[in-house]
Parts: C-alpha cells; structure tokens; sequence
C-alpha cells in the first residue's frame, strides 16, 4: 500500500522547501494584515477613535506569527504552508471578536494566544518524527482516559455551564477533554496502525459474517466506551459525539470495511436513542434544538438570539463594532460564529467556513500523501476531529443539529481549546513535514536531537 | 486507506456544504421575518444604548448622564453605556427617566433630540466618518439651582408636598421639589426588574410617579384669597378703605346653609386686617358682590381652567370649579370658592406664578425650567426667552395686594413663621384647605405662598402640605408650611443674585 518512492534522487538544495515557506510568510503577514484591519475597523466602529493599543497590538500580533513561521523553517521546512496561516486568519479574526465584545476576555484570551503559540512550538521541537508517539501508544490511553476522568474527581472538578468538564488545579482551570481527544487519535492511530489487518480480515464467523476477534477489539472498544459513557455522565454531548465520530471513521479508514461504519451508525443511532429516553438533559438539548420559540425566556433564548444576530447581519453584515453581538449570552463562546455573522454578514461566515474548509482540505491532504499507516491515520483522526467539532458548534448554532456546548476551533475563547488546537495543528505540520521528507522533496535534514546527538558521539570518539 | 480518506474528505466538505445552505437560510432567505420578530429587539437597543447628553442645573450640577459601562466591573454586560442620576431622586420628577422597553418621561422624553445628538444642528455639526458612531450628544441645562432644591427637600422632610420657587420677573423655576417621588436609577438598570419596580411604582397609592408640585392639584384654601381680592379691587367692590363689620356667621343668598369664618372665630374690620387675619365671610361677600360673571374673567386672567405653557409634560390645570351660569345658579357657591373652598382646585406651581404676578406688577410668565439647549460644542441650539403669559391685574392693585401680603407676614397669619433672616421683608399668604364638611373628622391642606423681598422681588415660593394624616390636619398652613418657606428663602437670599 505504500508508493515506492520512485528513482531515488534525493534533494539535497532546499528549493522546494523554500518555496513553501516563503508561500507561508506570505499568507501569515496576510493573516495578520486582516487581523490588524479587523481590530482597527472594530475600534472605530465602536468608539469612533483608533485603537489605543494598536501598536503594541500589531507588534504582538507580528511577532506571534513570525515566530511560529520562524519556527516551522527551522524544524519543520518542509510542511505543507497552507496549515498555520489558515489556523492563524482563524484565529486572529476570533481574537478581534472577543476584543470588540469584552477587554476583559480579550486580555486573557492574548495570554493564551502566547502559550498556545509556546505549545505549538514546543510540540514541533518534542515531536521530530510522527512515529515517536507510536512509542506512547498505551501512555496516550491511559492518559486520555485519566484526563477525561478528571473532572469526575471530587474537589478539583467543577461544573459551568451544565457539564461537568472542568478541573481546577490551584489558580488554573482548564478542560482537559480538550487535551484528552488528541490523546485518543494517538491511541487509536496507533493501535489501528498496528492492528488493522487482523481487524479487518477477522477471525471468528457468526452468521456467515466475519468479526474480528475480541482481543484485538478490545482496547478499542474499552476506550471508546470509557470515554462515551463518562462524556454523557459528565453531560458533555458535544464531546461524547465527537469522540464517537472519532473512533468510527478511525476504525473504517484503517479496515476499509463499510460494514463498520454501517454497524458504527447503527450504534450511534441506538446510543442516541437510548440516552434520549435515559436522560432529561439530553430530552432538554433535542427539545430547545426543535422548538426554540416556544422556550423564548428560558433556555430557548441564546439560540433565538444567535439567530437574531445573525439575520440581523444580513449578507453584508452591520459592520465590525457596530452590531450588537452581546445580545448573545456567551457570544464570545460557543456562539462566537453569530456574533461574527452579525458584523460581517454572509460574506464574512462564508469566508470563514471557506478557511475551516481549507484547513480540514490541507489536513486530509496531509494524510493523504503520508507515507506510514500510523501517520495516515493520525492526520486523518486529527483533522477529522476539527471538522466534525466545527460542524457540531457551527451547526449547533445554525440548528443543524442539537446545540451542544463544543467550542469552535481556533476562534472560540478558551485557553485549554485554543492550546490544544495549536497542538493539534502542530502535529499535522509534523506529518506533512516527514511526509515531505519521506518522498524526497526536501532535503532529510537531522533533527536537533539527532544532531545533539551526533555531536555527542564525535565528542566521545575524539576523547 | 487513500479512496476511504478521499470519501471522508467528501462527506466533511459535504458537512460544511450544510452549514452553508442554513448559513443563507438563516441571513438571507428568513432574515426579515427574524428582523422583523417583535422580540429581536438589536434595533431598539442599538438607538438606545448610546452616548446620551447630560442634563445639568444652571449651576452646574449634573442630575442625568451616561457613563460608559466598565467591561471589567460587567464583563458579560450587553451594554455599553449606562444612565445614571447622581442626584438620585432629588430632581426625578423634572429629569424623569430613560429606559429600554418602557419608554421615557419628563425632560428625558421631550429633550430626547437633543440628548440623542439628532436634531438637525447636532447633525450639522457632526464630523464623524462612515465606520464610525460619532458622539454627538448634546445638553439640557435647567433654570433650577441645585442649592435651593436641595433646601426645598430639606425642609420639607418627609411630609408630602411640594415647594416651588420661581423668579417672578422671568418666570424660570429655581427649585420644584415633590415628596413623595422615586430614584430614577432604579428603573434604568437594564435588569429584568425594571418593569416590577415601575408597577410598583405605578400602583403606589401615594403616586411617587406623578410631581404633586405641577401634575395634581388641590384645593387652595385662603390662598385664593388673593385671587378674589384681586378680582374685588379691579372691579372696584372693594378698596383698602372697605370695612368688614365683625360677625362670626354669614348666610349668602338662597342658601340656609350659613359660612362661617376658621376656627368660628367672630372677623372684621378693614381689608387690611380681614386679609391679614385671613377671615371668610369678608371674601365670601366679596365674590358675591363681585358677580359671577366678573370672578370668571379675575379667574380667566389669573390662567384658571387653561392649560399652563410648561416645558415639563403632563402639567395640570388650575380650576376656578365652575362656569359663570353655574355661579349664577348658586350664589352660595360662588361664596365658598371666593374664599378657596368648594371644587376650586390650583396646582402649587399655579400657586406659586399667581404670587409671582403680584410680585411682578401684574404680568404672570410662562413658567420654564429649561434655560438652554446645547450641542457637544457647547453652542446654543435653543434658549429660553421669558415670556408673559397672562396680565393678572393693573400694577396698582399690585402694589395693593403687596401691601396686603406684606401685612400677612408682618402681623398677620404668617407673622409666627416667615420672619426671614437678615429682616428681609416678605409678601405672603396663607391657606388650610379644609377637606371635609364641618361636623366630620377634619382634614386640611397646609398652604403658604410668598415673595421676597417684597419691594425688589427675586423669589416666589409656593409650599403645600398634603392633608393626609392628623399632625398636618391640625395645623394651619401659617405655621406648617410656613417654616418650611422661610427656611428655604433663606437659603435662597443668601445667593448672590443672579445677572
């Protein structure tokens, strides 16, 4: 299944690689173009005066993003240059919103920002090789599990906002199922990487049909079950369905058997049923997602009001600073996407469901050209993670579907998802970089490690 | 794996592809019917929640404005720009109150232009650009001196009633202060308890609501006396040389019903003292003599059953209680409202510009409490010019009636209550206002009016004490509401005077 690279000529100049990142710098600058744009336009809407910050702004702006491009065309020249400005236009456009709807938010939303841009470097210099996270692969369960149980720990686990998806850890409070569905797609990965041809051959019939054995089912299975009944204990919907999607799509891609993922949304079908009957709160999330108007003064107001503001921004938009997105409860959250759709119209949503389009293409081209199984299927997992977290609180938002508290990737405030998204960004330019290196069209540089490693040898040997 | 990743990437884009077609459901195709939804209130909050104007007293003090909201005190705050009035319910009843969903009262209603920056020299005005709000929000600034309210409130204590004080020769309000009245920051706080506080408000039986001072009236009570006197002397029934022969009873024409005097008490004698002493047969009489006719017009001129030019809304009408073939009818009611009883009704500003005529030779104004209008540059949109309303009487009998109502200060009902500081000569009259009829339990208003000094007069003042409890229906207007004036025309005295 893997190509044979063909005629081994192996590059030994940097032309493509240049290339790619000298197409980065571009749209990264153009990136933070729009977003200096943005925030100024923001700022006169609203108070009719520039930013008074804008130029430490725009000198923080600047060099967040040139000291992730910077990072890259050190450790990782040959990636693919559509990943980070995407991520970065996303979100800088989700940055000027938070600023115009609270400096409050804004403030710490900035420091995020920083220690998201520390994790997505500090990913790329850990992570030299894809396949060193193979070495991980039950340390990723057992971890992913922990942190999924955590808030169910007494003490350091609280609730807001209806679930009970957050640990407090001395001053911090983050929400590590953020963390935990990274983990998860390493695991499975992983596993499925290793496993998958037992899997789908199967060895056992029942029926005329083939099932593949329990024991190479079972840590699967175990993990998907763990982490779907404590989602739906934790009351976290949004995340159980994500985490299902996960492990369906993951299992098919690997067997390249349809009957999984007909059994798969089956399963779901049943799972979804049977939570329905069991669990008020999930009868309150299909009943507001139905018949908002009839639940106008209760629950059924934030999604009226996201509605509003987005009707209220029509195609054009009213203009940024000059709607009225705090209507919305929580607009700087989970409906960050009406609050943009008021202020930049039809146009503006278009344009960033464009770039989350762009983003999931260039992730799935990613695994797509990967050239290991465990490297396909982790960029497969990682980026079907984003699109479906993005459909779920996009299409929560538009009803679509039930609304279900998911923040939306790089733009919603949050410092546990943005730091994680950032890591998950990280880890598809780490595949796409090996890729790259793997198929000869850049040159397969030692690593800093290696490199560190090489010098210590000659040091040995000159003793 | 790659065709499976290939139908993933598919069905995601097909996933985007659905949010899209909603995407345009929602901002497109339904996006009138959403605008249009009575609950999508963005617009109405957008007009509202801007940079408004402040409403300053003519010294300065700030009595309405908008402070921007700190996003750090209210982070999840849907608004950016909160109402305050520092002065709480100090000038409620004059600045009224501007909130979101339940309109708008008094000045915030009728000057909402130009606190809003939308009158057309505001808009001339504006220099702003096409992504931006401009604040062009302008200023109310009042006639009022804070100082003097202040000493209105003061006196008055928690007894409900009202003080006016106007300049006579303008007819700018200086002071008008109502009890009971409301803080108008408990309505604008853009909680959802905005709509309880105003009900209870609305169904408080003591109507905070509503200014006692211009928006209800009362019966007047010897107060009036000025009116029938004015109307005696004009018509030449009477002059200061008229005698009254003491008596302590007087049946008017077909009637068997006799009047007798407060307190039936026996009064006579001259104008002089029959004013001072307050008696009633003597006006009784008078009004009689008068006619029914000739009191109409005296009432007519004094602004009685007419609506009052007030740039505050909702101002209440004086009522002289009947017409002249009414009177004709009853000449026995014609003698109880000559002496202010019966159905004769004044609003205490009425009160206080009937005073203020005397004081300014005849020639009542129109009363004012807005001085000027301004724009954020702080030019002149608008400016009050005083103006006469009605000629009340001919300056001669002015100089009478203030010679009668110096007597009432000096020697008379208010001679116990109104010796101002420093011995500046006052004019004045008072009123009790007897509610019920003689033999039930008694109830009375307390009224005094004045002007000072009474030769150069800067002040008119009006004081009315409601009768609502035993403590006021006991009393007489001289020495209940009589403290009240002085302390608050010595507030006012002690001013510098004004250019």
């Amino acid at each position: 299944m893997q190509q044979q690279p063909q005629a081994l000529q192996p590059p030994f100049d940097n032309t493509l690689s240049r290339a790619r990142r000298s197409v980065e710098l571009g749209l990264v600058l153009l990136a933070g173009i729009i977003t200096a744009s943005a925030y100024v336009l923001a700022s006169l809407g609203e108070r009719a005066s520039m930013p008074a910050r804008i130029v430490p702004f725009m000198v923080f702006v600047l060099s967040l993003l040139v000291v992730t491009h910077v990072v890259v065309r050190f450790v990782a020249r040959g990636a693919d240059p559509l990943l980070l400005p995407t991520a970065a236009l996303l979100h800088g456009l989700g940055y000027v919103m938070i600023a115009r709807l609270s400096d409050h938010w804004a403030g710490l939303q900035a420091t995020w920002s920083l220690v998201g841009v520390a994790a997505f470097a500090l990913t790329l210099f850990f992570v030299e090789r894809p396949s060193d996270l193979q070495n991980y692969q039950y340390t990723s369960l057992a971890l992913g599990l922990g942190l999924l149980l955590l808030p169910m720990v007494p003490g350091i686990g609280f609730t807001s906002g209806g679930a009970r998806i957050w640990v407090s850890i001395g001053p911090i409070n983050f929400q590590p199922g953020e963390f935990a569905k990274i983990l998860l797609a390493i695991f499975f990965a992983s596993y499925l990487g290793q496993h998958r041809t037992q899997i789908a051959r199967g060895d056992k019939k029942i029926l005329g049909y083939t099932l593949p054995a329990l024991e190479h089912l079972a840590p699967i299975l175990l993990a998907w079950a763990v982490s779907v009944v404590v989602m739906v204990g934790e009351k976290d919907l949004g995340s159980s369905l994500l985490f299902f999607t996960l492990f369906v799509v993951m299992l098919w891609i690997a067997t390249e058997r349809t009957s999984f993922l007909v059994v798969g949304v089956g399963l779901f079908a049943g799972g979804a049923f049977i939570a329905y009957k069991l669990f008020a709160h999930v009868q309150t999330r299909v009943d507001i997602w139905l018949n908002p108007w009839d639940q106008y003064t209760g629950p059924g107001y934030q999604p009226i009001q996201g509605l509003f503001a987005l009707a209220n921004g029509g195609m054009g938009g009213t203009g940024l600073g000059l709607g009225d997105p705090a209507a919305i409860p929580a607009a700087h959250n989970d409906f960050i996407f009406a609050a943009l759709g008021e202020e930049l119209g039809l146009l503006g949503t278009t344009a960033v469901l464009a770039a989350f389009v762009l983003l999931v293409g260039a992730g799935m081209r990613t695994a797509l050209r990967a050239q290991k199984d465990f490297d396909k299927l982790l960029a497969t997992g990682l980026t079907t993670i984003l699109a479906v977290q993005t459909f779920i609180i996009i299409g929560g938002v538009l009803r679509v579907v039930p609304l279900t508290g998911v923040t939306l990737p790089f733009m919603s405030y949050g410092g546990s998802s943005l730091v994680s998204n950032y890591v998950l960004l990280a880890l598809l330019v780490r595949i796409s970089d090996t890729t790259a290196r793997g198929l000869y069209e850049v040159p397969d540089e030692a690593s800093p490690s290696e490199r560190f490693a090489a010098w210590r040898t000659r040091k040995a040997e000159a003793k | 794996m790659n065709q499976r990743i290939r139908h993933l990437t598919v069905a995601l884009i097909a996933l985007f592809g659905i949010l899209f077609v909603q995407l345009t459901n929602w901002q497109v195709l339904q996006r009138d019917t959403l605008v249009a939804d009575a609950r999508n209130n963005r617009i109405t909050v957008r007009e509202f929640d801007k940079m408004r104007g402040a409403i300053v007293t003519a010294d300065g003090t700030v009595i309405a404005a908008t402070e921007p909201i700190d996003p750090a005190n209210r982070p999840n705050s849907r608004f950016q720009f909160q109402r305050v009035y520092p002065t709480k319910d100090l000038y409620a009843n004059i600045s009224g109150y501007y909130t979101l969903g339940f309109g708008s009262t008094q000045l915030e209603r009728t000057h909402n232009d130009v606190l809003a920056g939308t009158t057309a020299q505001q808009q001339l005005e504006s220099t702003g650009g096409l992504f931006s709000k401009e604040d062009l929000s302008g200023t109310v600034q009042l006639t009022l001196n804070n100082d003097i309210q202040k000493a209105a409130k003061r006196a008055l204590g928690n007894r409900e009633g009202s003080v006016v004080v106007m300049d006579p020769i303008t007819g700018a309000v200086l002071a008008m202060y109502s009890n009971p009245t409301f803080d108008p920051n408990d309505v604008v706080t853009q909680t959802g308890s905005v709509g309880q506080t105003l009900t209870a408000l609305q169904e408080d039986p003591r109507k905070p609501l509503l200014a006692n001072a211009y928006q209800e009236r009362y019966m007047p009570g010897s107060t009036f006396k000025i009116v029938t006197t004015t109307a005696g002397l004009e018509t030449k029934v009477i002059d200061l040389m008229s005698v009254f022969k003491n008596s302590r009873s007087w049946t008017p024409p077909n009637t068997k019903k006799p009047i007798r005097n407060y307190g039936k008490k026996v009064c006579g004698g001259d104008l002089a003292e029959v004013f001072r002493r307050s008696c009633n047969i003597p006006f009784a009489q008078t009004a009689v003599n008068v006619g029914p006719v000739a009191m109409v017009d005296a009432t007519t001129r004094f602004g009685f059953d007419e609506k009052v030019p007030f740039d505050l809304p909702g101002a209440a009408a004086s009522t002289f209680g009947g017409t002249a073939e009414d009177f004709t009818d009853s000449l026995a009611l014609l003698a109880i409202h000559g002496f202010g009883q019966g159905q004769v009704q004044v609003t205490p500003l009425h009160m206080a510009m009937i005073t203020s005529s005397v004081a300014n030779a005849g020639v009542m104004m129109k009363p004012f409490v807005v001085q000027q209008t301004l724009t954020h540059n702080r030019n002149v949109i608008r400016r009050t010019n005083p103006e006469a309303w009605k000629t009340t009487m001919s300056a001669t009998t002015a100089a009478t009636m203030t010679q009668l109502m110096i007597g009432v200060a000096q020697s008379g009902t208010a001679a116990c209550c109104l010796q101002l500081n420093g011995g500046i000569s006052v004019a004045a009259k008072t009123g009790t206002a007897q509610l019920n009829p003689e033999g039930e339990k008694q109830r009375s208003h307390a009224w005094i009016t004045a002007f000072a000094p009474a030769q150069a007069p800067r002040y008119a003042i009006s004081v009315f004490i409601k009768g609502v409890n035993d403590a006021v229906s006991a009393s007489t207007g001289g020495r209940l509401a009589g403290p009240i004036a002085k302390q608050v025309l010595d507030v006012a005295l002690a001013l510098p005077p004004s250019k």
